[in-house]
């Protein structure tokens, strides 16, 4: 379901939120807003007490988010009414901790039955066979990320341990809106998307509708987040905002197509 | 899984740090099996940490407790504690590997004011991530890194402290991997990190076993350590794991609300790259802790400890904020001797031992000197 939301958009964008920030309502909301603009898929956050993968905004969305009370069943209630109204694909995005602390085959179940189609967990195992199983035998998608400094051997082994799309790391380093993307960006999608035939997806970093616009001539979609969260977080309105910022990173490309 | 004990251990890490967590090891592996490296180690060891350090009879102490008591005296090394063994052992580590640039986490300031310490000898550049609220209770320690010339970054996020400053020295690794060697100062973190700090810190244990046999000429019935993320602690036991000998790791209890006892209050979950004890809420979110010892002021706790304490070849107790400030002043006035206060909880310990055993010979690990918590235990009102 993934695999094909992504191929079947011209452009995909695939936006990130982190749940119950401001409350679990404006994210359902929220999430609404980004799939009517135009969103390839939807990456939905967990927040986490410790997100080392995560840069100053994404640190800030996850504190917020707890302190305002975030729960695991509140997110469990929710999640099925968010996949049926917005008829996207939901990815959930985790710090293997929360996941874990249910029971990790038990959380990845009730995440599956509630609708939610792939899951990525930025600070996975090394050898993530298992986890990767897991998610075979109660049909979730393991979207697995692909670092600047993971060498081909083992980007192989990613991939074929990989379903719904390959993240393509952009940057070394944590979650956050950069200026400039690295020059060496397009050579390494363009090799890693020699090894699958899964889309390749460009997240960490992007900012923006002229970046998103110069990754998707060589890659296959862009995950936007950071950039997102900040806009989301300081808007008055955070749904119209969601919209807006969904539009202007579509709306550039749209002329361009 | 790769680098575990039983079910603890392993590495969680983002994906951009695996390629370097594999040269790690692959450089670790070569330069444990490298004379050479030994060699310059033991040579440091003795020449600039001052190795090997007194194991002393505390003979007032012991008449206190109706017990044997020796203390090795690590709070003799240079820099005031254990922390010195392992910072050297990496830093000829992340020289082989050609790095040149150092990173560190610290809590008390002990593992930063040694990181601080080897990278002047060996000419580094080094930050040292800190929170700020332990940056406000050892002042001291700080002052010492930057004449050391190592800049102190003050982490603000979550709640300040060690935990806190373990993320943000994580995040900066991730960022600059190819130049940047992360110093992780206890037995925690991915493999190879645990092994690793535990192959450094077990000077402590083969000596501390060698001189209570020279001089008692018999081995302990217990051996006691503090345990926060558990460096000393794994050490010393260390060298007596395969003895008939107790190992008791010691937990800070904190103040009654918080603490920072993970083994006996925490259960199996990941954090820093590691499966392991961890206080958490029912959520999978990391609670707050608390521990009069900034060193102890810690969720987690290395996964080899997990692992024993599962196993059932340690054991954890508890000591509290006030117990453990009793016992600072105790070794003060008993033996002229002022422990870390993370120390002070493994001496503090001693009392309910005392209770079952009579008569029993014990060797404390003191894992640092405590003039860095002059000014909290001041404050304390002792």
């Amino acid at each position: 379901m993934i695999t094909e939301a992504i191929k079947c958009s011209r452009r995909a964008i695939i936006p990130y939120v982190t749940a119950g920030l401001p409350d679990m309502e404006t994210t359902g909301r929220i999430i609404q807003s980004l799939a009517e603009a135009g969103a390839a898929a939807i990456e939905i956050g967990i927040p986490f007490s410790d997100p080392m993968a995560d840069g100053p905004v994404l640190q800030q969305a996850s504190k917020q988010a707890i302190d305002s009370g975030f729960k695991m069943e509140a997110l469990f209630e929710h999640l099925p009414g968010w996949a049926a109204q917005c008829r996207v694909p939901l990815i959930i995005m985790s710090y293997i901790n929360p996941l874990m602390r249910g029971g990790l085959a038990a959380t990845l179940r009730r995440l599956e039955s509630s609708g939610v189609s792939g899951i990525i967990v930025p600070d996975e195992p090394t050898d993530a066979g298992e986890l990767f199983q897991l998610t075979q035998d109660v049909g979730l998608d393991l979207i697995r990320l692909v670092a600047p400094t993971t060498p081909t051997e083992r980007q192989r082994e990613i991939v074929s341990q990989c379903r719904g799309f390959v993240y393509a790391v952009a940057v070394k380093g944590v979650t956050g809106a950069r200026t400039l993307m690295p020059p060496e960006l397009e050579d390494n999608v363009r090799a890693l998307k020699s090894l699958t035939d899964l889309p390749v997806c460009v997240g960490f970093g992007v900012a923006g509708a002229a970046q998103v616009d110069a990754i998707i001539r060589f890659a296959d979609g862009v995950i936007v987040g950071s950039y997102l969260m900040e806009r989301l977080m300081q808007a008055e309105d955070p749904v119209a905002a969601a919209r807006e910022v969904m539009k202007n990173l579509g709306g550039e490309l749209s002329e361009d197509i | 899984m790769k680098g575990s004990f039983g079910e603890f251990g392993g590495q969680y890490v983002p994906e951009t740090l695996y390629p370097a967590l594999v040269e790690l090891e692959n450089a670790m592996e070569r330069a444990f099996g490298d004379t050479a490296f030994w060699t310059e180690f033991d040579s440091l060891m003795a020449d600039y940490v001052g190795r090997p350090s007194p194991l002393s009879l505390a003979r007032r102490l012991s008449a206190h407790y109706g017990l044997e008591v020796w203390l090795k005296r690590e709070d003799l090394n240079h820099t005031g504690s254990h922390k010195i063994n392992n910072a050297i052992g990496q830093i000829l580590l992340a020289r082989r590997m050609g790095k040149t640039r150092i990173i560190a986490e610290t809590g008390a300031g002990q593992h930063g004011v040694a990181t601080a310490t080897v990278c002047a000898l060996f000419g580094m550049l080094c930050a040292v991530y800190m929170g700020s609220q332990d940056m406000q209770r050892q002042r001291l320690n700080v002052e010492r890194m930057r004449l050391l010339g190592t800049e102190v970054i003050p982490v603000t996020t979550g709640s300040a402290t060690l935990k806190d400053a373990t993320s943000e020295a994580i995040r900066d690794w991730v960022t600059n991997v190819d130049t940047t060697y992360y110093l992780i100062g206890s037995a925690i973190g991915p493999h190879p990190y645990p092994t690793m700090v535990r192959r450094f810190q077990s000077i402590i244990g083969a000596e501390a076993r060698a001189q209570i046999m020279a001089k008692k000429g018999a081995l302990p019935q217990a051996v006691i350590a503090c345990v926060g993320g558990g460096s000393n602690a794994i050490g010393i036991f260390a060298g007596f794991m395969d003895d008939p000998v107790e190992l008791i790791g010691v937990e800070a209890y904190g103040n009654g609300v918080h603490s920072g006892a993970s083994i006996n209050f925490g259960i199996p979950g990941v954090l820093h790259g590691a499966r392991l004890h961890l206080l958490q809420d029912g959520d999978g979110q990391v609670l707050p802790t608390h521990s009069v010892a900034a060193g102890l002021d810690y969720p987690g706790v290395g996964p080899e400890h997990s692992y024993l304490a599962v196993s059932g070849r340690a054991r954890y107790g508890l000591v509290d904020d006030q117990q453990a400030l009793a016992a600072f002043a105790l070794l003060n006035r008993l033996e002229g001797i002022a422990p870390a206060l993370e120390s002070a909880h493994a001496i503090s310990y001693l009392e309910t031992y005392a209770r079952d055993h009579q008569g029993a010979c014990v060797i404390v690990n003191v894992s640092g000197r405590g003039d860095k918590d002059l000014h909290t235990v001041l404050e304390e009102g002792l």
